[in-house]
């Protein structure tokens, strides 16, 4: 018994000596920079700034996906050290990733960031909430200029700009291992050399941002619009049609392949020979297929009657967005970071330092930007997408419902009625959501 | 007659012995089932997520179990700064001690008084506390963190919000401990009484010293509720970095997108995680027993 | 507090009349000091030299009293509309209205508050009557010192109860009312405090859930609820049947290593299950481990989606928790049955009983009784087992045919989370969980009542 006590204490000890020395080492490793970035110099950048403005002083809180914590502090730290009458402000940047951080912003505005990243499909859900403040008026007309079109419309709500876009590259297209596919530009091609090379083929089939790729290449259409507070007042659905059909069909004979895998993240994927992903996972993908790495634009699916039609899907865009403020001095103050974070020589930065492809038309003229193979596959594919608008979150539920079903074969041994059933049962329950919406406003 | 019984008792001894291999092959079998996820999950933690050292993949999902290398890159990766894994872990210990304190404490007291006194009210509040218990803990949690935020304890002050929420509403948790206390007689408390002992003496000098398993039971569930606490904890921390626990750091890793190639390190936090809650746990087994099978008759 | 406030007894309303009966006898009847404690705390008490009690409830009065002015009296004003100034904007500054969340907060609060109030005032009064009585009787109060010290003796109760009273009022009670409450109203996404208001719509909630056509939730819930209900009896019953039959393959005569055995399956319960069972999921996915293994060995031609198709999804997870579940089964079993009278198998024996007969007969119910409660707890837990539906599948898969964001493997329990963290759709959370109470509460209460031991305690003494 003695000895057990014993024990048990040594291991407390143990534990509490293991958990103080890594606490230890993690302090004093903190005093050297984590990771150093090529940060460009905002003397000369030309804002609103104002030297003799008094802009108060605090905290400003940022939230940004984990891999580009240490490139947003330096960023800010570097902006604020070098205009003094921001002095008065720190800067926190914290992990938050681009879902969680509307879904944390909407429990508690209060609480959240004063600057955030996030995807623009949360943009219209935030405006509801109350938790995005417009863009400064002062700002909108330069960034309507400088930004591509898309997403300068990803960023804008009924006639309201209400985020500063961040990157351009949220689309997808497809990585393929030269050595196994030969020819990228067929969907059923690309099946049969993975099954005959025992690899797999991911696409994510149940998530509503990749499985419009079959049904709008097919020619479907399912948009929404918003009110300028983010409600959904109208919704165009054209999904119950042999355009729809035809794309429901593809995607019954893609998951009955041997080879299909869903899925559409590349570090997650086993065994694979083709995937269809975005630009965040090129480091991961090239690391796998080693030589044989390549980029497309997305393959064809063949339809009954033997008719080729080109993958589409969104174009997808990150956008960066302000909390509105009780205190006018650090709007002000939050209005110049994020106009400089989103900025052309950051967006630029930002692309050497992770790779994310800029908004910025300058900037996308860069050659860096120009030459790398991955953005070039997906600025291929975009002639086929359509800019990602806005759609309501039980929009994203519905589609998984939808693919699901499909992966969980529910539709295998299905007639071309029950298909028409199924699509129209989903066209009507999204027209729902905007009628559904409406109604309760007009309470 | 004899030869009868000989024969009889041979056959039976070989029917005995058949029955053991099948027990030892089902007990096998069963071990391995049990295991092979604690091994895989320790094989992992040893694959490096750098493909200069595990060529084909970065930390990410693979179709091998035995990793190709073996290499300590994911402890070393999680244990630097890069990451607040340490600051998580120590988040966690720092809850799972005071928890494991206070909720003991709180018990101890609740349970004393509801076993050994006798007051208005007394049944009425057992109830009254059974059907509270029915209602689902999550329905409360925005309430919860709204009124952690009334005392500045949630985001930077997280860690005692959640040390606050735990101990708070603990004493409902008194079943088994009463039942404990229901079983030492009350003559023992009443001799004590006539000796001119007050209330707080018997229960201090006689009934705690007299439930060392109760306590170790009661301090060692509180202590391990925590490590697996990330529901209401990342609610009450969210966007503070600093304030989440091994928990919800780990739980971010595997399934928030933004963490690619975050498996193998998953694994080695799992593996760093498992490794102080099961020691103490196969210490303090036996006490645990006691309080399970304790608490289950008495229901 | 509140508990004490609720009786429930059928002479309810007679003992309500009775009390205040009393309080206008002593009123009438009593001193000057009386009669001024009805308006000032502990003036009586404090007169008649109970120095500590009378401070004690003067203080509470004065406390009340500032509460009441500085924050009670402002939110209770506002508890029937929830609160009417919008946000507005100036120029580009937020200046936010009133904050519905505050004010239903801290309205309940404040009721409470005034509730317990009364019952420390009629305490204060009955209080006042004793001592006078006591004095009239000629005898002498207590001193302070011994009032103070029956704290530690006579009333130890209410001092060990004080603090956890006092938490689970706040952490526990306060926010079950607060929600409760929220099932009336339009919290959600779009009424979102601060910026928006949100107030009362009555039972619409209700109606949303049960309303089968259109956006009503109906066939979800169906759904859902049976799932949870089947998922429950299939955890509890498979777990301890083959937790039982475990147990009793360790503990066979003969066996050798018991110990060894027992410790591998008390792992899993010592791992905590955000490792394992994460771990878990992971293994099974289409691409995982194992069906990459089986596709390798050629047993299968194609991955086996676990987590995409709802049957097999719903046997994966009670599969996987039998793992999670038999390690508890086995430990308890165990403890049982070495607690079985030796007496009953020797008897059984001697009339000539086999191994199964004794199981048969004997042991099951034996194990049956005495664990009845024990099942009874495990089930009701079950129906709000969180951990092991979401850390493996999340609800999924999900369907066009559920709505709300409902999957196929969604328990009451594990929808209600969906619903607050993604969509913080609130109300409609806080109407799943006053089912998720209606349905424990139901189920507790038939099985309890039907149980062995509750109905015939002395069986097995």
């Amino acid at each position: 018994m003695k000895k057990k006590v014993v024990s048990v204490l040594l291991t407390a000890a143990m534990m509490a000596g293991c958990t103080t020395a890594a606490f230890a080492g993690e302090t004093e490793a903190s005093t050297e920079a984590a990771e150093s970035f090529a940060i460009p110099s905002s003397a000369d950048f030309e804002d609103g700034y104002d030297e003799s403005f008094d802009y108060g002083s605090g905290e400003i809180k940022i939230w940004v996906a984990e891999n580009v914590v240490d490139f947003t502090k330096q960023v800010a730290e570097e902006y604020i050290a070098s205009h003094s009458a921001l002095s008065g402000y720190t800067v926190t940047v914290e992990p938050v990733g681009e879902g969680d951080a509307a879904t944390n912003m909407i429990t508690d505005v209060e609480a959240g960031a004063d600057i955030y990243g996030f995807a623009q499909d949360q943009l219209a859900r935030l405006v509801a909430a109350g938790a995005l403040e417009e863009v400064a008026p002062e700002n909108v007309d330069a960034i309507k200029a400088a930004n591509d079109e898309g997403s300068v419309a990803a960023a804008t709500v009924g006639d309201t700009l209400y985020a500063y876009p961040e990157t351009s590259d949220n689309g997808y297209f497809l990585y393929y291992d030269k050595s196994v596919v030969t020819d990228p530009t067929s969907l059923d091609k690309i099946l049969e050399d993975c099954e005959a090379a025992g690899k797999s083929f991911y696409m994510e089939i149940n998530s509503g941002w990749y499985q419009p790729a079959f049904f709008f290449g097919a020619g479907c259409t399912l948009k929404y619009d918003t009110d300028t507070d983010g409600n959904f007042t109208t919704c165009t659905a054209d999904y119950a049609n042999e355009n729809g059909l035809a794309a429901m069909k593809a995607l019954i004979k893609l998951h009955q392949s041997k080879a299909f895998q869903n899925g559409s993240s590349a570090s997650d994927a086993t065994n694979y020979a083709a995937i269809v992903d975005g630009t965040w996972d090129a480091a991961t993908v090239q690391e796998a297929f080693g030589d044989n790495y390549a980029c497309a634009k997305l393959p064809t699916f063949t339809t009954d009657d033997g008719k080729a039609v080109q993958l589409g899907g969104f174009s997808g865009y990150k956008l960066m967005g302000e909390k509105p403020q009780e205190d006018d001095a650090k709007l002000a103050a939050c209005d110049l970071l994020i106009n400089y974070l989103t900025s052309e020589p950051v967006q630029l930065a930002r692309y050497n330092a992770v790779q994310w492809g800029p908004s910025n038309k300058n900037a996308q003229a860069d050659d860096a930007v120009k030459s790398n193979v991955a953005l070039a596959a997906l600025n291929e594919q975009m002639a086929f997408d359509i800019p990602q608008g806005q759609y309501p979150g039980d929009y994203w539920t519905l589609a998984t419902g939808l693919g699901d079903s499909i992966i969980g074969g529910d539709y295998d041994s299905a007639s071309d009625d029950d298909l028409m059933a199924a699509l129209t049962d989903f066209q009507t329950t999204c027209q729902g959501y905007a009628a559904g919406v409406a109604e309760t406003e007009a309470e | 007659m004899a030869q009868n019984t000989e024969k009889k008792y041979a056959s039976m001894k070989g029917k005995r012995r058949a029955s053991l291999t099948v027990t030892y092959i089902v007990l096998v079998l069963i071990s391995i089932i049990w295991l092979l996820p604690f091994i895989g999950l320790i094989l992992q933690s040893f694959r490096s997520f750098d493909p200069a050292v595990e060529p084909g993949q970065n930390g990410g999902m693979v179709s091998y179990i035995v990793p190709k290398t073996f290499s300590f890159d994911n402890y070393k990766f999680i244990l630097s700064d890069q990451t607040n894994f340490p600051r998580w872990y120590l988040n966690t210990v720092i809850i799972a001690i005071f928890v494991s304190i206070g909720q003991t404490l709180n018990i101890l007291g609740v349970s004393y008084a509801l076993s050994k006194m006798r007051f208005k009210g007394r049944t009425l509040l057992m109830r009254f506390w059974l059907i509270l218990g029915m209602f689902p803990g999550f329905l409360t949690m925005i309430c919860l963190y709204f009124l952690l935020k009334q005392f500045g304890l949630t985001q930077a002050g997280a860690v005692p919000g959640l040390i606050l929420v735990s101990i708070a509403s603990s004493g409902m948790g008194y079943y088994v401990c009463k039942g404990y206390f229901d079983t030492i007689p009350k003559a023992l408390d009443e001799a004590m009484m006539i000796d001119g002992a007050s209330r707080a003496r018997i229960f201090f000098t006689m009934t705690i010293p007299m439930s060392k398993p109760i306590i170790i039971y009661t301090a060692l569930v509180a202590f391990m509720a925590p490590w697996c606490d990330y529901v209401f904890a990342s609610y009450v921390a969210f966007g503070h970095d600093k304030s989440y626990n091994v928990a919800v750091g780990l739980q971010r890793w595997l399934v928030n997108a933004d963490y690619q190639g975050y498996f193998t390190r998953f694994c080695a936090g799992g593996v760093l995680v498992a490794i102080p809650v099961t020691l103490l746990f196969m210490f303090l087994q036996k006490y645990y027993v006691e309080g399970v099978t304790g608490g289950a008759v008495k229901g | 507090m509140s508990a004490a406030a609720k009786k429930k007894n059928p002479g309810f309303f007679r003992a309500v009349g009775k009390d205040i009966a009393e309080i206008g006898t002593t009123f009438a009847h009593g001193d000057w000091r009386t009669r001024l404690s009805y308006i000032i705390l502990g003036f009586g008490q404090l007169l008649r030299g109970q120095i500590a009690k009378g401070i004690a409830y003067l203080a509470t009065e004065v406390l009340f009293i500032w509460y009441m002015l500085q924050v009670g009296n402002r939110y209770l004003a506002k508890f029937s509309t929830l609160g009417t100034v919008e946000t507005t904007k100036v120029h580009r500054k937020t200046v936010y209205g009133d904050n519905s969340f505050l004010i239903l907060l801290y309205s309940l609060l404040t009721i409470c508050i005034i509730v317990f109030f009364i019952f420390l005032w009629r305490l204060n009064v009955r209080e006042n009557l004793k001592e006078e009585l006591i004095l009239k009787s000629g005898k002498q109060l207590p001193s302070n010192k011994k009032v103070l010290a029956s704290l530690l003796d006579g009333n130890f109760d209410k001092t060990l109860l004080t603090l956890p009273m006092i938490g689970i009022f706040l952490f526990t009670v306060l926010p079950i009312i607060f929600m409760v409450c929220i099932a009336f109203t339009n919290y959600d996404k779009t009424h979102q405090s601060p910026t928006h208001l949100f107030t009362w719509v009555g039972f619409d909630n209700f109606r949303e859930l049960f309303a089968t056509g259109g956006s009503g939730l109906g066939s979800t819930f169906g759904t859902v609820l049976f799932w949870t209900i089947l998922w429950a009896l299939a955890a509890t019953f498979i777990d301890y049947f083959l937790g039982l039959g475990v147990a009793m393959l360790i503990n066979k005569k003969g066996v050798r290593f018991k110990k060894l055995w027992r410790t591998i399956l008390v792992i899993t319960i010592a791992v905590p299950q955000i490792v394992s069972l994460l771990y878990i999921s992971k293994l099974f996915a289409s691409d995982g481990i194992i069906n990459q293994t089986l596709l390798k060995w050629g047993w299968i031609s194609k991955a086996i989606s676990f987590w995409t198709d709802p049957v097999l999804a719903k046997v994966m997870i009670i599969l996987i928790n039998i793992w999670v579940g038999i390690p508890y089964m086995m430990l308890i079993a165990t403890g049982l049955l070495m607690n079985i009278p030796p007496d009953l198998y020797e008897s059984a024996s001697l009339d000539g009983a086999n191994h199964r007969q004794m199981f048969r007969y004997i042991t099951l119910p034996y194990i049956m009784f005495v664990t009845g409660p024990f099942l009874l707890t495990q089930f009701t837990g079950n129906l709000n087992n969180f951990n092991v539906i979401f850390l493996l599948t999340q609800g999924g898969p999900l369907s066009t045919k559920l709505k709300g964001n409902a999957g196929y493997t969604d328990l009451l329990i594990t929808w209600l989370y969906k619903m607050t963290v993604n969509d913080t759709n609130y109300r409609m959370a806080a109407v799943i969980g006053i089912m998720v109470f209606i349905v424990t509460a139901v189920i507790s209460l038939v099985v309890y009542n039907m149980l062995p031991s509750v109905k015939d305690e002395e069986a097995f003494q």
